[in-house]
């Protein structure tokens, strides 16, 4: 179930090869920030998700909204003679990183919680005294 | 059971609109993926340098193109025109020969003879190879002074018209790149790049094949690149470029 967005990914890209679709070469980069700008959404939201304060109407809006600016915003900095599509672009690499390292780190986090329970369940099971370290606190 | 699952799960409904997006999102990405049928295409704005963005969007060339085609039909107008106005007597037919002599040396008209077709073609070898398919080696590509060089020794071979990519050269024709593009008087022209020039065949041909000469460096990378051949009879196309003049002026000698 949570591997579903990855799939739908793969499902996306092919429904665009098999439906031959041609950027014009004239609006790929900034089609291709969009997708930048995307990636970090989707990043965003499983973020948020994993933190438990999802909300899909922030999400699809935010979805929308960041694909939108940050094409605007290169094309707007290419009629000014700005070069504003690597700025977007470094401030978008800088959040997909960030929010791939919060991700890690709640991963991280369940799994160590998830090893620890199973092992104060199976002591508890032995019938033995539970006195070792559950190692479950939060490790930020 | 699943360690990661659990309270993803319970955090209500992300996952269809995570999905939804998704699938946008890799449809985006699969689209401007570069691959070797759009590689050409997209080469001038991977180089992402703002300037080649910013030219390549702003040269309309659909407009470009009609305007070139009318240009050619009044300039063919004119040339009936002339004709016309030759025939009622024969000072004015005087008069009309030198100024159609002098239209042909300029390149306004179409013109034919023999002559020989060079082809620059990109080498095969530059094609995409493995995951490194954006990369181009640059000695395997046809550049704009590849095409300059050619042109010159077919003017200094004797040719007597010579046209780039149906393009034909005058005098103030500029050969220059843009990025990966060449420009032919600011039209971009892509390869295979077809250099045709009328005259004498055999001094034509013997220029392109000089050791030494304008096409040793490419065919040293690859001889495929290159192709020359004689033909019996080409036509080469009317300039349609601009004529329009502002600064130099003829000057009128006193008598």
């Amino acid at each position: 179930m949570s591997l579903m967005p990855l799939l739908a990914v793969l499902i996306g890209a092919i429904i665009a090869v098999y439906a031959r679709v041609q950027v014009d070469p004239k609006v790929a980069p900034y089609m291709a920030l969009a997708c930048l700008a995307g990636l970090d959404t989707l990043l965003g939201g499983i973020r948020s998700a994993a933190e438990g304060q999802f909300k899909k109407d922030v999400f699809v809006t935010g979805f929308i909204s960041n694909v939108l600016f940050a094409s605007f915003l290169a094309w707007l900095g290419d009629q000014i003679y700005i070069n504003l599509l690597f700025a977007v672009a470094l401030v978008l690499g800088a959040r997909i990183f960030n929010n791939l390292s919060l991700i890690r780190r709640h991963l991280l986090t369940r799994y160590q919680d998830y090893v620890a329970r199973k092992r104060e369940l199976a002591a508890q099971q032995t019938q033995a005294v539970s006195t070792t370290g559950t190692g479950s606190e939060v490790q930020s | 059971m699943n360690p990661f699952a659990r309270r993803m799960q319970a955090a209500d409904g992300w996952v269809w609109p995570t999905t939804l997006v998704s699938l946008v999102l890799g449809f985006m990405i699969s689209s401007v993926w570069v691959t070797a049928q759009n590689r050409r295409e997209r080469i001038a704005s991977l180089d992402s340098t703002q300037r080649s963005r910013v030219s390549l969007n702003s040269i309309d060339l659909e407009e470009f193109e009609k305007l070139k085609e009318e240009v050619q039909k009044l300039r063919e107008d004119k040339t009936k025109l002339e004709n016309a106005v030759a025939d009622k007597s024969s000072s004015t037919k005087i008069l009309n020969d030198q100024l159609q002599e002098s239209k042909n040396f300029g390149g306004l008209v179409e013109v034919e003879g023999p002559g020989v077709v060079v082809t620059l073609r990109d080498s095969s070898k530059a094609g995409p190879q493995g995951s490194m398919a954006t990369i181009v080696d640059p000695e395997s590509v046809i550049h704009d002074l590849d095409v300059l060089k050619v042109v010159n020794e077919l003017n200094a071979s004797g040719a007597e018209a010579v046209s780039v990519n149906n393009l034909r050269v005058v005098s103030t024709t500029s050969i220059r790149c843009v990025g990966p593009t060449i420009l032919v008087d600011g039209t971009r022209i892509s390869t295979p790049v077809v250099i045709r020039a009328i005259g004498d065949r055999e001094t034509l041909y013997s220029g392109m094949n000089m050791p030494g000469g304008a096409l040793a460096a490419v065919r040293g990378t690859d001889p495929a690149m290159v192709t020359v051949e004689k033909v019996d009879s080409i036509t080469l196309p009317a300039y349609t470029g601009s004529t329009a003049r502002k600064l130099a002026k003829t000057i009128e000698k006193k008598q």
